[in-house]
């Protein structure tokens, strides 16, 4: 970490242990004041960051609580990397380009900053994902690191692996593709020595899994103690199951208890991520209350879509996240998913965002279909 | 809270079916509360008014002088245009409470549409397609023919309205009673009102006129309703996006005459030398009008303005005149409500500008405060696309504008309205290259959201195109005729 400024190793330092009291606390204090110090560090050593706040009349200083940490729309990360520190920049994470204009927002990590999101990656997994020091063989249908540098959700992937994975852990999307044999193989392995798989990666990616299952007439009854991790579950694909739907084709398809079925929502713009409270509930015994639970160094607030105002517990509008393990870009990420806050999390309902949807004039969607979907014949 | 009831359909006088059940749908917004009837409708309603339209047709409009039919016509258009006309003020309240317009925009939209369907308008929309409008009502003689020519319309026209724009379905009664054809229009979910109105408007002037004529609502591709209604029609008129257009010319026979207004894309093109110190404010506010009207949600709207370079304001100026226009047009007509998605892409479309004018990337953004009511961004030109909308202005900047040609092509089998004001000798060479790509009408700034009845709509002859001819070419004196 030689070459970040001392004052920002100190809060490296101060962030790290608050994320180290793990999952199961609250310290309102103490997060306010040290989401208020990134908010100083960030408004001093990102410029442009630095200009649009001033544009907003937000300097560190005037402001007393981190709802009032002003926030950056998601897009603002396509039109420049936020990066605190350039220069020691060490990954660089890129969106899908999902959402209209195809253009690709960029993330970059320094050294300190990446300790901090692995720091999250494991504090989280340890209480929503394996609760009670379990451990299993992760299998990820996921794109390798190797792969996909500049996916986050490798990345995160790899780190769980690294931290829970028991032996035989492995990525089955690689250069050449998805690897369906090489999984099939190793989902059978822990069904032979009765070892608990994780089967992890992106929602709809183990939705296509399932379809190949189907339609090869495959099936697995993988041991207890064997869970799904399942990411995303907004893109238009896994849009049209249910999540109860999910949830039983990962029973029927790989033996998997539905208790044990848990979604993550992750972001390239945040370091954290969010967890809903499924296998965290199994394990305490209790009923799961099927939201996102914010790990305690994060807050979420749904704001009016129009005026951006926060909204009383509730109401639904656009989901802004505050998350101080994000110290080397932006703290405040405004979001367009739709969601709510719920007592003792939020619940998200999916992407805001449409291309236009009503009107007569035309969509982006629409002017970019094949051409035989425009025919306009008289 | 104010409620008014309003029927989300119109049956003809005269017109009965047994057992039509109904329901209620409710909107609230603004104070008001507008509950909407509306019937169930099945295959063998559809087709038993049909019949009845039909026959209606056949026994009064089809033999109706186009004199009277325009004058019947004319009057339903100056009656929309009184401010204290009940009809008028009931659409008002309820297209608000529906479409989330503000009224203030409904009402200019009612009054748009209708100050372009007057007597003088109409006779000229006709002039301008088969020269003799009397042909529609007996043989007249044809010099061009050296004989005698008669136009007869349809039977009856099935037509598929497209959302949200208020006062738009008028239209297509009127291009089917013109041709004295009666017609069957499928409103759009998200706007049932207006056609029932309109209807109910021209049953008020002559009640055999109004026979003829019906709006009903039913969830699209239902292909038991659009078999009935299609099969009985001798031509269909269809307003809707791709992919509603698709699947309705599947499921039209192939012996119909369709017309097809699809989705499509405007834009404006301003030359230097019309960016003249004395005229910018003047050319602000044309532009903020033609972002503005129907909150720029019409197929005539602009999604971008290109502006050539080196003009006598600077950049700057040019988009602090337009902020302030489009200020000034939203305190006089505000923005209607938008779905949450909308003001998220806006927030979003607005997020990346903003960067990039910190970066200096040849960005200048204004934004209304406080919301997303409207937003003006002046930047490098790019391809033609669709803007987040909602008044949202973008100005892009070229070097030449003949630069610009080669920027619309993208959008080409999409283009159709241009607010062009070069300013000097180029602009006809221009207009014809616009021509060329597929632009079927070029106004003036300003003008954009204002068509005339004349104007060969999307590149159809609108009228014309419903007809079929009986030429007599007898060289021999025919009795009868003189």
């Amino acid at each position: 970490m030689a070459g970040l400024p001392e004052t920002i190793r100190a809060l490296d330092e101060d962030i790290l242990a608050f994320i180290g009291r793990g999952m199961d606390w609250c310290d309102d204090a103490a997060f306010n004041s040290l989401a208020l110090r990134v908010f100083e560090q960030q408004f001093e050593h990102i410029p442009l960051y630095r200009a649009w706040c001033a544009r907003r009349e937000a300097a560190p200083g005037g402001i007393s609580s981190w709802a009032q940490i002003p926030a950056l729309f998601t897009d603002a990360f396509k039109a420049a990397d936020m990066c605190m520190f350039p220069g020691h920049a060490v990954r660089t994470f890129m969106t899908s380009g999902t959402g209209g204009t195809g253009e690709r927002g960029k993330v970059s990590y320094d050294e300190g900053g990446l300790r901090l999101m692995d720091a999250t990656i494991k504090t989280a997994a340890q209480a929503m994902l394996f609760p009670g020091g379990a451990r299993a063989v992760l299998l990820v249908i996921a794109p390798s690191p190797e792969a996909a540098p500049a996916m986050v959700m490798s990345y995160g992937m790899n780190r769980l692996k690294e931290y829970f994975g028991l032996p035989g852990s492995a990525f089955f999307i690689d250069r050449d593709g998805f690897q369906l044999q090489a999984l099939t193989q190793a989902l059978r392995r822990c069904e032979a020595d009765r070892v608990p798989a994780a089967v992890c990666g992106g929602t709809a990616g183990l939705l296509n899994f399932f379809e190949h299952c189907a339609a090869q007439g495959l099936r697995f009854s993988l041991p207890g103690g064997s869970r799904c991790l399942d990411a995303g579950g907004l893109k238009k694909k896994a849009g049209k199951i249910s999540r109860e739907e999910f949830i039983s084709r990962c029973g029927f398809f790989l033996g998997i208890d539905p208790c044990l079925c848990v979604n993550l929502l992750g972001m390239t713009e945040t370091a954290s991520q969010f967890y809903d409270d499924a296998i965290q509930a199994a394990h305490a015994g209790r009923a799961p209350k099927g939201i996102k639970i914010p790990p305690p160094w994060t807050r979420t607030l749904a704001v009016d879509p129009d005026s951006l105002e926060p909204l009383p517990a509730g109401r639904t509008g656009l989901l802004r996240h505050i998350d101080i393990a994000s110290r080397g870009h932006v703290c405040a990420v405004q979001t367009d998913d739709l969601g709510r806050t719920v007592d003792g999390g939020f619940e998200i309902f999916g992407r805001a965002r449409d291309d236009r949807s009503r009107g007569c004039s035309l969509s982006i969607d629409e002017m970019t279909a094949p051409a035989g979907a425009r025919d306009e014949n008289h | 809270m104010k409620t008014i009831e309003v029927n989300g359909y119109y049956l003809p006088p005269g017109f009965s079916f047994p057992e039509m059940a109904f329901g209620t749908s409710v909107f609230e917004r603004g104070g008001v509360r507008a509950v909407l009837r509306m019937p169930a409708v099945d295959a063998p309603l559809v087709s038993a008014l049909a019949c009845h339209v039909q026959q209606a047709q056949a026994r009064y409009l089809g033999s109706l002088p186009v004199g009277r039919i325009i004058d019947v016509l004319d009057e339903a258009a100056r009656r929309w245009l009184d401010r204290e006309y009940p009809a008028r003020r009931t659409a008002i309240d309820a297209l608000h409470a529906v479409t989330g317009f503000s009224r203030e925009t409904v009402a200019a939209s009612i009054d748009l549409e209708m100050e372009s369907s007057l007597k003088e308008d109409m006779w000229r929309a006709l002039r301008s397609e088969i020269a003799n409008p009397l042909y529609l009502d007996d043989f007249q003689p044809s010099p061009e023919l050296n004989g005698w020519c008669r136009a007869y319309g349809p039977a009856l026209v099935a037509a598929v309205f497209s959302e949200n724009i208020p006062a738009l379905p008028h239209l297509a009664y009127m291009r089917a009673a013109l041709v004295k054809a009666a017609c069957i229009g499928k409103t759009a979910s998200g706007e049932p009102v207006f056609a029932p109105l309109y209807l109910k408007t021209l049953e008020e002037l002559d009640p055999d006129m109004a026979a003829c004529m019906a709006a009903l609502s039913w969830p699209g591709g239902s292909a038991a309703v659009e078999g009935a209604a299609f099969g009985s029609a001798d031509a269909v008129i269809v307003f809707g996006g791709p992919d509603a257009c698709a699947s309705l010319l599947e499921r039209i026979p192939r012996s119909k005459k369709v017309l097809v207004h699809g989705h499509r894309i405007g834009f404006g093109a301003i030359g230097r030398a019309a960016q003249g110190r004395g005229a910018i404010s003047s050319l602000a506010a044309a532009i903020a009008n033609d972002h503005a009207m129907f909150d720029q949600q019409a197929c005539l709207a602009p999604q971008a303005y290109y502006v050539e370079k080196g003009g006598e304001v600077s950049e700057r100026e040019l988009v602090e005149a337009i902020a302030h226009a489009m200020k000034e047009t939203e305190a006089r007509m505000p923005r209607g409500g938008i779905p949450a998605g909308e003001a998220a892409a806006l927030h979003q479309f607005r997020a990346r500008a903003e960067m990039r004018e910190l970066l200096e990337d040849g960005c200048i953004l204004r934004c209304s405060p406080g919301g997303t009511q409207w937003s003006v961004l002046c930047e490098p030109a790019q391809a033609l696309a669709p803007s987040p909308g909602n008044r949202t202005v973008r100005l892009w900047m070229v070097d030449d504008i003949f630069d610009i040609p080669a920027l619309l092509r993208p959008a080409g089998a999409f283009l159709q309205n241009a607010a062009v004001a070069v300013g000097d000798a180029r602009e006809v060479d221009f207009i014809r290259k616009l021509g060329k790509l597929g632009v079927s009408r070029i106004t003036a700034p300003g003008m954009m959201p204002l068509p005339s009845m004349m104007w060969h709509h999307d590149g159809i002859a609108a009228l014309s195109s419903l007809l079929r001819w009986c030429d007599i070419e007898k060289k021999d004196p025919v009795g009868g005729l003189e």
